[in-house]
């Protein structure tokens, strides 16, 4: 099967159950939203080592933010619930908290399971912070030099996030994989409900589980696809493949990831890429399935 | 059952009535016969309220009242739930100690509207009474939840020891608002009345549209509140009060109070976009 020309393997990407949450900032300008986001989801594109994954999912206009103010959307992954409330203490305490004009509200109000991040930020203000209820919902007014920094009282969690969805760009060379990822990336970003984690949402660094020579790894380069050991391991690359570069992407649904890797794929497929493949650990990592032909039919299936 | 069960008044009323307990959750459960033999009190006696009003409709959560309905008091007092809507002006009590629920007057209310509530939405069109929001009589708490919207003004002692309350007055209001008041928050976006938030223990007063801030506040500083600015957005999309951007995000002077342990209430006068 091919995609304008390119070959779409017949394979899937397989991804894992992941705690989420949606990060609302807000700031006098869009400028210092961005700040805060920045600081906040820095460090965060792999569970393995940054005991989360988080980036940017899309900049908030003020008529979509609760107080009226220019916004950034932050998505949060975590392996597991208690983790997610410490990282958004970690994250909210030091990169929102600490950012002049910036406050915090929660992006998944309708959510049930819920962790009490700014409940256990309020401390901060050392018994001189106080609350408020609005609309329901508690936020904690925290005394700063500035004067004050509000912090919505709880996050919602979704418990049936998705981390891992991927893909990988085979190229003719590294400049080709680069121009075809960024415009992948271009097509994904602002797409509801999913996040690109790592750097400008490009991972050349794909990886294999474990290590072949190294016990004590948990993850170590995914040599089939590196092409300078075409000749020295199992080479997974096609002829003439120079260069992979890969998308990782974490979502709120299925749906939504599926959504990004179709529009990411599609954009993807232009003059310079062989092949697109995806990454998977034939079915030992996660319950989540997304076979790249279905998705490009547009059928679909986790 | 029906969409709605209608309650109309069939003549002007001399006398107040009471009718208490006429709440949408019994509504719902009732028949146009059994909501006509609810009993309800005109003075000393306790009365069918089909002889007051016409039933229309049965079994629903959603309740209408029309008619002359001052001398109507008690309206929706105690609701936990449903829909109740006001066709012009209501008497007293009207969702006293309702604890969920949407009440909604088309007109306005008298005196004690909303007192004790804990939960649910009061909007008024009108104007209201004394006590807005505030403790039923001996009591130690007034509002512990809830939301009062009132288009117009407000009556003295708005808002008295509320203990956890958003109440809005777009217009102005009479002496003594958020008299001891717990905890909560007071906007007043005309005019607030005489000696505002006496002792104030936790209490929030947001004055827009003028105030004499009392000698027992102690001015703190001048600052742009971001839980007002989140409030006034709240108030702007969910209820249609007329903030505009300089109120919502403006400059408040905070004055502390009140009196013997200052800090933790709070006046916030409006001096600025």
């Amino acid at each position: 099967v091919t995609h304008r020309g390119v070959f779409i393997e017949d394979t899937f990407a397989e991804a894992l159950t992941m705690r989420a949450a949606r990060v609302v900032i807000t700031a006098k300008t869009e400028r210092w939203a961005r700040e805060a986001a920045l600081k906040f989801t820095g460090f965060a594109t792999s569970v393995i080592t940054c005991k989360c994954e988080s980036a940017i999912e899309r900049i908030l206009p003020p008529e979509d933010t609760p107080d009226a103010r220019p916004g950034v959307s932050i998505l949060l992954f975590t392996t597991d619930t208690r983790g997610l409330g410490r990282r958004l203490i970690e994250r909210i305490g030091q990169a929102v908290l600490t950012c002049p004009t910036a406050n915090c509200f929660d992006g998944l109000p309708e959510s049930a399971v819920r962790v009490p991040a700014g409940r256990a930020l309020r401390v901060f203000g050392d018994k001189f912070q106080t609350s408020k209820v609005v609309g329901g919902r508690r936020y904690w007014r925290i005394p700063v030099m500035e004067g004050e920094c509000l912090l919505q009282e709880s996050f919602g969690v979704e418990k049936h996030g998705i981390g891992g969805g991927n893909f990988l760009i085979l190229a003719d060379d590294a400049d080709s994989a680069l121009d075809a990822a960024e415009a992948a990336v271009a097509a994904i970003d602002g797409v509801s409900g999913v996040i690109l984690p790592f750097p400008g949402g490009v991972v050349r660094s794909g990886s294999k589980v474990g290590s072949r020579a190294y016990a004590s790894l948990v993850a170590s380069t995914n040599d089939a696809y590196c092409p300078t050991l075409r000749l020295t391991t199992a080479s997974a690359l096609p002829e003439g493949v120079n260069a992979v570069l890969a998308l990782v992407l974490d979502g709120l649904s299925a749906d939504a990831i599926r959504g990004a890797m179709r529009a990411g794929i599609d954009a993807a497929c232009r003059p310079g890429v062989r092949a697109i493949t995806a990454g998977n650990y034939e079915g030992r990592l996660g319950p989540h399935r997304f076979h790249l032909r279905e998705i490009m039919n547009g059928a679909g299936r986790s | 059952v029906s969409e709605i069960v209608t309650l109309t008044l069939r003549a002007e009323l001399d006398a107040a009535i009471e009718v208490d307990g006429v709440t949408p959750d019994r509504l719902a459960a009732l028949s146009e016969r059994e909501i006509a033999a609810l009993r309800v009190t005109a003075g000393s006696r306790t009365v069918a309220l089909g002889d007051f009003f016409a039933v229309r409709g049965e079994r629903s959560p959603q309740v209408r009242f029309e008619g002359t309905l001052t001398n109507v008091n008690g309206i929706a007092a105690a609701m936990n739930g449903g829909e109740v809507l006001i066709e012009g002006d209501a008497g007293n009590r009207v969702g006293a100690g309702m604890t969920a629920g949407s009440l909604d007057v088309r007109g306005s209310v008298g005196d004690d509207a909303g007192v004790a509530m804990a939960g649910g939405v009061l909007t008024v069109s009108g104007d209201a009474g004394d006590r807005l929001g505030a403790a039923a009589p001996g009591a130690t708490k007034g509002m512990t939840g809830g939301e009062i919207i009132v288009h117009g003004s407000a009556g003295a002692e708005t808002g008295a020891r509320a203990r956890r309350a958003l109440i809005v007055v777009a217009g102005d209001t009479g002496a003594f608002a958020a008299r001891a008041m717990i905890a909560g928050t007071l906007i007043v976006l005309g005019r607030t009345g005489s000696e505002p938030g006496r002792s104030s223990r936790r209490g929030t007063i947001v004055a827009v549209g003028g105030i004499t801030v009392p000698a027992t506040y102690w001015f703190a500083c001048t600052f742009r509140p971001p839980h007002v600015r989140l409030t006034m957005t709240y108030l702007r999309r969910h209820y249609r009060v007329g903030v505009d951007e300089g109120i919502a995000g403006g400059l408040y002077r905070q004055h502390c109070g009140d009196a013997g342990d200052p800090g933790r209430g709070e006046i916030l006068e409006w001096v600025g976009p």
